[in-house]
């Protein structure tokens, strides 16, 4: 990484850090190299080592699962909600890096643990929210529901394997595979339709009253009408929170790692990048303390931050300190000169872009 | 290759395979009303139509373009797509280029299978785990079937299309690991972002798909 990108990266993390800190969100350091774990949800993606006493350690691979850890030995009896914010470098043993999608890649982000409140899901949603707009980004929350899939299926009396399969095909919107499982398992033509509308159940709030009317046509249960009263609630709380943001997204198709998520998930899409910037959701930690947090990708930001981010002060080259002084007290960025041979400042400065030098408080131009 | 003008927006990138796919998978998208025609004999890979841009592909390459955003949509083969891995949304069934991916041994063979070859690795280690089948797998790139009559492998998983193949090289299907056909491939962000121009293409293209299957 060379200065330019290493001055975006800083600005970047220095912005949403103190976005995170402004909404009360403490920072934590969590150690890049942790105990391997084969219960760690991405332990078949984490790069291994082994230390001199033949230990398997993993390279840190997400944060959740540590924080999770942090949370439970550091602060049992909280005070809750705790609020924490992390940030580093996160490795995965992917076969090669990717387009926007590295092997070693940056991500910031917080965790809000203890509470379980619709009011806490619009909280994260306002600040994942509020930090796109601190860097600049124009980008649309989408929010998914997991359980609501799981609760159509499970009403839908499906079970095990079966059940595991259909939300694999729904999460991948695939009619045909839906299909081809409901002939295998026997589904009724009824109810393989439901499934055939959950695949669309996707886009603006009105994708709330979709699903509404397709949980009362299917005589789905407590649990998907329950869903869906509560994404109401939290869409209502967010936009009094936020109110100057663009409506949000559902789609509640979303079943990935629906074992995982307990809650609602959401992620953002930048205008102009078909890759997320920013995802998270609702999940249980060890014990069954609640939590909720997202993270950003700071490779990704970057490539749609508005541009001009950072504002780069000029720079300039002091012959002296209080020369150097006087321009850094404007703002300036000042490079004290090591020598006092002229004419090799000017050629340097030539070189370096450097318009101006200064002595004392008297500026110079540098000769073209 | 003629320069990527400004796009707007909601400008569509799409993924096709080249050959003959090419020419069924441009047409129907042309009947699902996206403003394209057979580009030209030419050796231009990249094919510009107003607010739509096609990348010809080798069709392994689609479900890369689709899945790392490059392109917005695509059209591949199930088989390719599940060999591929990659995660993708796959909301219309195309219903053509229909084909099945199978084991194939020689006929009367029945010995333990030891070694497979097939051009589908995945599929095929996915297909013997679930089996219990500790065998090797062999990675081939054509005919298949070659390796099932030499003795390079006990057995092969390849694609069957009409079986004539497999009948003129004493061959028969043992199993069938799953069907395949063409569909139609979206990547995750740009179903959301673009959804006002691909939602319409997708409805369209299931009516047609379902009249093309109706007696």
């Amino acid at each position: 990484m060379l200065p330019p990108e290493w001055a975006q990266r800083e600005h970047l993390r220095a912005r949403l850090a103190a976005c995170f800190s402004a909404w009360g969100y403490q920072g934590v350091e969590l150690p890049a190299l942790e105990y391997a774990d084969p219960y760690h949800p991405q332990d078949a993606r984490a790069f291994k080592l082994i230390d001199s006493g033949g230990q398997v350690l993993a390279l840190r691979s997400e944060f959740t699962t540590a924080m999770g850890r942090l949370v439970q030995t550091r602060f049992p009896a909280g005070p809750f909600p705790l609020r924490l914010q992390y940030g580093g470098r996160l490795w995965l043993r992917a076969l090669t890096s990717e387009l926007g999608r590295l092997r070693e890649f940056y991500q910031a982000g917080v965790e809000l643990i203890g509470v379980e409140t619709p009011q806490a899901d619009a909280e994260l949603l306002a600040l994942a929210q509020a930090a796109l707009n601190e860097v600049g980004v124009r980008a649309q929350l989408e929010i998914g529901y997991p359980g609501f899939v799981d609760a159509v299926l499970e009403d839908a009396g499906l079970h095990g394997t079966a059940r595991d399969a259909l939300h694999d095909a729904i999460d991948r919107k695939s009619g045909a595979d839906v299909d081809a499982l409901a002939r295998r398992e026997g589904v009724s033509a009824a109810v393989t339709r439901t499934l055939h509308a959950l695949t669309d159940l996707y886009g603006g709030a009105d994708v709330l009253d979709a699903a509404e009317v397709l949980a009362q046509a299917s005589g789905a249960g407590a649990r998907a009408t329950a869903a869906i009263a509560h994404l109401r609630t939290v869409a209502a709380q967010f936009m009094a929170l936020s109110p100057s943001s663009a409506p949000l997204l559902f789609d509640l198709g979303v079943s990935r790692r629906y074992g995982y998520y307990t809650g609602l998930t959401f992620r953002a899409y930048a205008d102009g990048l078909n890759q997320p910037v920013l995802g998270g959701g609702r999940y249980a930690l060890e014990g069954g303390l609640p939590g909720a947090g997202f993270a950003m990708g700071l490779e990704r930001l970057a490539g749609v931050v508005a541009a001009g981010l950072p504002p780069e002060p000029e720079v300039v080259l002091a012959l002296d300190r209080t020369g150097a002084d006087h321009a850094r007290a404007g703002g300036l960025t000042a490079e004290l000169a090591w020598t006092d041979d002229l004419a090799a400042l000017q050629a340097y400065c030539r070189r370096r872009g450097i318009t101006r030098l200064v002595r004392g408080q008297t500026w110079l131009e540098v000769d073209a | 290759m003629t320069p990527a003008p400004e796009r707007t927006p909601d400008h569509l990138t799409l993924a096709l395979p080249k050959g003959r796919i090419l020419e069924d998978a441009l047409s129907l998208l042309a009947q699902a009303g996206l403003p394209l025609t057979l580009p030209e004999k030419s050796r231009a890979l990249r094919h510009e139509f107003p607010g739509v841009t096609v990348l010809e592909l080798r069709n392994q390459d689609v479900p890369v373009y689709v899945d790392l955003g490059v392109a917005d949509a695509g059209i591949v083969g199930k088989d390719v797509l599940i060999e591929s891995g990659r995660a993708v949304y796959e909301p219309v069934d195309l219903r053509f280029a229909a084909c099945r991916l199978s084991l194939i041994r020689e006929v009367g063979a029945t010995g333990p299978i030891h070694r497979v070859g097939t051009k589908y690795p995945r599929a095929a280690r996915t297909y013997l785990n679930a089996q219990g089948i500790p065998a090797e797998i062999v990675k081939l790139s054509g005919n298949i079937e070659l390796a099932a009559l030499t003795g390079l492998a006990d057995a092969v998983v390849d694609l069957v299309q009409t079986g004539s193949t497999l009948r003129a090289n004493n061959l028969e299907e043992v199993d069938v690991l799953f069907e395949s056909t063409a569909r139609l491939v979206v990547n995750r962000a740009a179903l959301k972002l673009r959804r006002e121009r691909l939602r319409p293409v997708i409805e369209r293209l299931r009516e047609l798909v379902a009249v093309g299957q109706e007696p």
